[in-house]
């Protein structure tokens, strides 16, 4: 299974990209980071990947 | 058998989970940062990486207590490591939790060690074993006694996995996965091939059977001291009892003249025992806690910060901190979460004790 994941370009924090498609736009989670970090973020490969198998991805 | 290329080793920290089994513990915090020996269970971790030379340090996250384990371990620069934060999410499995780590990784072996475990040996052993041979992967055992009930590994003589079967009926050996992996990059191919298994997550032993497929060889290290999870009250009280036995224990604060304290005692720089405590170890005290008059502290007991305790007989317990224990009774074998405070009923009519207890709370009165 493909894990795809975004590096916060402010601090490095990594995100996966389940964590950045259940909030499109979200606060890095990175404690004390301001950056925002999108779905949008990820190459449109891999988000398109994610949407085709997004049940994969869910628990 | 296909070779591995070794630049350097990396750790990756699982600081994920629900500690379902810990609550009401959990409801306010991760369990990875329930103290034994009042430390929280994650810095054995860290300091065990470290020791083994690992100084790049990639936690994962789940979705609770984000906040508080990097409260806690900041950039890790307090604990000599750089660490990196790794938000899983959703809690798709270990090997998913693996695989979030690949950019972190890179083209380094790591270790992959479970937050809430903790082991008497740390992992230098585990990773000089795998260093020693061409290895895709490495991972620690224990022998138990009741391997129908772990994920169980085959053995040959040389110390190579043959086979990894999950809680067999008719177990080859008595040697179970505890949670401990070193893994060469070569894990993240096999985790990209792996489907979710029944319960929709990416299993690491299906990883591992994956490198053993393709021709990897698959080191093994027998851990011979005690390994304990975490996971459940008992054994958290379990796991203080052993660190108190082999931790080296500093007794800095204040012990009044006509207090009694025998054995090996840790007392924090600014605790007090007052004259007419007793206090006999192994007991860790931490800072700002006062053991008061008529109090009687056992052995396997560690009192957590900015506690009181008065007139109580407690032992082989753990009390996190911020707590008032002054009921006349006796408490054993029990773990009181932050804040809890316990007081005397005996003054009040009707006689009867009076509770105000949590969600998932366990009493036995």
């Amino acid at each position: 299974m493909q894990i795809i994941t975004h590096a916060c370009t402010k601090c490095g924090t990594i995100v996966s990209a389940n964590e950045l498609e259940s909030n499109r736009v979200m606060k890095c989670p990175g404690l004390g980071c301001q950056n925002v970090v999108r779905f949008d973020d990820l190459p449109a490969d891999d988000r398109e990947h994610f949407i085709e198998n997004r049940e994969r991805y869910d628990i | 058998m296909i070779g591995k290329s070794h630049l350097s080793m990396k750790g990756v920290l699982l600081s994920g989970g629900t500690g379902s089994r810990l609550r009401p513990i959990t409801h306010t915090g991760p369990k990875q940062l329930v103290p034994v020996a009042n430390k929280p269970v994650l810095e054995y971790a860290i300091e065990d990486l470290k020791e083994a030379g690992i100084t790049e340090i990639g936690v994962i996250l789940g979705h609770k207590g984000r906040e508080e384990i990097q409260d806690l371990l900041g950039d890790g620069s307090e604990y000599g490591v750089e660490i990196t934060y790794i938000v899983q999410g959703n809690p798709l499995g270990l090997a998913h939790a693996a695989g979030c780590a690949k950019d972190f990784v890179g083209d380094d072996d790591f270790v992959m060690y479970l937050g809430d475990n903790i082991l008497k040996q740390g992992v230098v052993d585990l990773v000089e074993s795998f260093e020693s041979g061409d290895h895709g992967a490495g991972i620690a055992l224990q022998e138990v006694d009741n391997p129908q009930q772990f994920g169980i590994a085959d053995v040959d003589s040389a110390g190579n996995v043959t086979e990894l079967i999950e809680k067999p009926d008719e177990p080859p050996t008595n040697l179970a996965l505890i949670g401990m992996y070193v893994f060469s990059p070569a894990v993240f191919d096999a985790i990209e091939r792996l489907e979710p298994s029944w319960r929709g997550e990416l299993e690491i032993t299906d990883a591992i059977q994956t490198l053993l497929e393709d021709g990897y060889a698959i080191d093994s290290h027998v851990v011979e001291g005690w390994w304990k999870d975490t996971g459940k009250p008992e054994d958290i009280l379990e796991a203080n009892q052993l660190v108190l036995e082999d931790k080296s224990l500093r007794k800095e604060g204040t012990i009044e003249s006509d207090a009694t304290v025998d054995g090996r005692i840790e007392l924090h720089e600014t605790a007090t025992v007052e004259d007419g405590a007793v206090v006999r170890g192994p007991v860790s005290i931490a800072e700002k806690t006062v053991i008061k008059s008529g109090t009687y502290v056992g052995p396997y007991t560690s009192v957590g910060a900015n506690s009181t305790l008065d007139g109580v007989h407690i032992e082989n317990s753990v009390v996190i901190g911020d707590s008032i224990i002054e009921a006349s009774g006796r408490i054993v074998d029990s773990l009181l979460g932050k804040g809890a405070n316990v007081g005397s009923a005996d003054e009040f009519l009707p006689e009867g004790r009076r509770l105000i207890v949590g969600e998932n709370s366990q009493l036995k009165l």
